[in-house]
């Protein structure tokens, strides 16, 4: 493995925070939910970083089960974004109250 | 080869949830026909799991197995299905042309739940929550009315998702640090690598996933809204079955410490009395008995960690009989009051007044309910603290214990003030008596004799829990 274990983890962790500072700071519902998918992603990288770094097949396997999860997560939340847009005329979740 | 025979709960409520996606897409169906076969299917499905009870195996290359606590959790979350579909002869909460899709995603979330229970790797485990999940955050959606789920389903949806993150990436630490991701491996593994701090970071954030499904202290924000703001139906399946499976899911994993760590045990403690004390506090003010039952909630999960973090296999039994008496009293509690609530609304707690003249059999079972869950003998859920406090005690966590004790006096106070609603106070205006069909008669009748025979005899029960909690260990 070129690139060492621990610099594989540390870039995870980074893109993780990246993606929680964008879905806690943002107004926006769909900027929400992609910061909920690069957390995600963020998951994949580490699983396939401990793939690597154990030379077992059963962390990308898990990556590609994330990817294929992280879709239906997508669909199921711009499902419920559409539908609340419907309803309120706005994606912004601070005029829902 | 592999044994399929096993796996037939899954398939069976595969198959209902194929029977009834098909069923939402055709037209025109009576919504009393639909209830009908919900009715039909679901207690064949209680059927069929009773009898696959004494199965074991594995399957899908060992991520898979089917033992006996597996199969007591999936007899609980059948029968979970089963009563909340017994509720479902009205359903007003819910638009008539969402019917079917309100049928369909509860049996996939049976389904996806009962895969749960039986997860024995980090995958299997991930996609089960998260097919559970995502049907949960739908049925939040559906209740009818135009503001009403959206703002809860959103929130529910937000935080589930933020949880499940946090929980994957705790995932991907555990396995870059240990490289093995069968729970049965990890439990030899990880006893011995428990003082590393990555090891601990990645635990906590994996339980953080279940901690939200059990609405635990950081996580139980979204409890009330979702509790208020979802159907009625749907918030009984939320606050029993749900509950259940995750109490099934944490127990295997906090099971995975062997005789845990300082620092694990620490932390458990610390959730147990932050979330009773928390739960039982703002319960004490709460108008709307959703919401109140929703607090209460989060008190029970506070209750049931304590059982968990004692991480002994009185304690995991414990927790396993304290699911079932959660899912009779918390499923007492929704059948009243869906009842009384005949066209969907929520339920303040006064409206709850001359309850006993309207309906004495249903103020009977909300009794009974409530001084279960308040934990008063000789009710099941007395039996189930009783267990649970004994566990703690054992393992010398007596200022644990002590805390708990008062914050059951807590609980007793607001449980007392419903009592009092229903029996004590008088209605403002003279209300008509209560149109109670004999099935749901029987069906209150049933709970009330299940409550009392579980606390009077429980040997019966506290013997199948030891004995599903023995193939954890």
């Amino acid at each position: 493995m070129i690139v060492p274990y621990s610099h594989v983890i540390v870039l995870a962790g980074i893109v993780f925070l990246m993606g929680m500072f964008c879905a806690v700071t943002r107004r926006n519902l769909i900027m929400i939910l992609l910061g909920l998918e690069i957390m995600l992603n963020s998951g994949a990288i580490a699983f396939i970083g401990a793939a690597l770094r154990w030379q077992l097949l059963e962390g990308q396997a898990i990556a590609i089960f994330i990817l294929a999860i992280a879709a239906a997560e997508v669909s199921v939340g711009l499902a419920l974004i559409v539908c609340a847009y419907r309803r309120k005329g706005s994606v912004d979740p601070g005029a829902y109250n | 080869m592999m044994n399929w025979i096993i796996f037939s709960p899954e398939f069976y409520f595969l198959l209902v949830s194929t029977v009834f996606l098909c069923l939402s897409m055709m037209r025109r169906i009576k919504p009393e026909q639909l209830y009908f076969t919900a009715l039909v299917l679901a207690s064949v499905g209680v059927g069929v799991c009773l009898a696959c009870v004494r199965l074991t195996g594995d399957l899908f290359s060992g991520t898979y197995r089917i033992d006996l606590f597996s199969q007591v959790f999936k007899v609980m979350l059948s029968m979970g299905l089963f009563l909340v579909v017994c509720l479902c002869t009205e359903l007003e909460g819910i638009a008539k042309r969402h019917h079917p899709e309100f049928y369909f995603l509860l049996s996939a979330c049976t389904l996806a739940m009962m895969m749960l229970v039986s997860s024995v790797h980090l995958l299997t485990v991930y996609v089960a929550l998260e097919l559970s999940s995502y049907s949960l955050y739908t049925l939040v959606f559906l209740r009818k009315g135009r503001d009403r789920g959206v703002d809860a389903g959103l929130k529910y949806f937000l935080i589930g998702a933020s949880a499940s993150a946090l929980m994957l990436f705790g995932f991907a630490l555990l396995y870059g640090s240990i490289h093995v991701a069968y729970l049965v491996e990890i439990l030899k593994i990880l006893p011995k690598v428990l003082n590393r701090p990555v090891v601990i970071i990645a635990l906590i954030l994996l339980l953080t996933g279940f901690f939200f499904k059990l609405a635990v202290f950081p996580f139980h924000f979204w409890a009330p809204d979702v509790y208020e703001s979802a159907a009625n139906q749907v918030t009984t399946y939320i606050a029993t079955a749900s509950k259940v499976a995750a109490i099934a899911i944490l127990i295997r994993i906090v099971a995975l410490a062997g005789d845990g760590s300082a620092y694990l045990v620490h932390m458990l403690v610390t959730l147990s009395i932050v979330t009773m004390t928390i739960g039982n506090l703002a319960a004490v003010v709460q108008k709307d008995f959703k919401r109140l039952l929703a607090y209460s909630s989060v008190a029970h999960a506070g209750y049931v960690l304590i059982g968990i973090l004692s991480m002994s296999q009185a304690g995991y039994s414990s927790a396993i009989f304290y699911a079932l008496s959660i899912l009779m009293m918390k499923f007492t509690c929704f059948l009243v009051l869906v009842k009384v609530s005949d066209d969907g609304r929520n339920l303040d707690i006064e409206h709850l007044a001359g309850l006993h003249r309207r309906s004495p059999i249903l103020a009977m079972a909300l009794m009974m309910a409530l001084f279960g869950l308040a934990g008063i003998p000789p009710t099941i859920g007395f039996t189930g603290k009783l267990l649970i406090f004994t566990a703690a005690m054992q393992k010398g966590y007596f200022m644990l214990v002590l805390i708990a004790m008062i914050n059951v006096v807590i609980s007793l106070y607001y449980y007392l003030l419903v009592v009092r609603a229903a029996y004590l106070l008088e209605p403002k205006e003279q209300l008509p008596e209560l149109q109670v069909p004999g099935s749901i008669k029987v069906l209150a009748g049933l709970l009330i004799f299940g409550m009392v025979a579980g606390g009077i005899f429980p040997q019966y029960i506290i013997e199948l829990s030891r004995t599903a909690a023995m193939t954890l260990m």
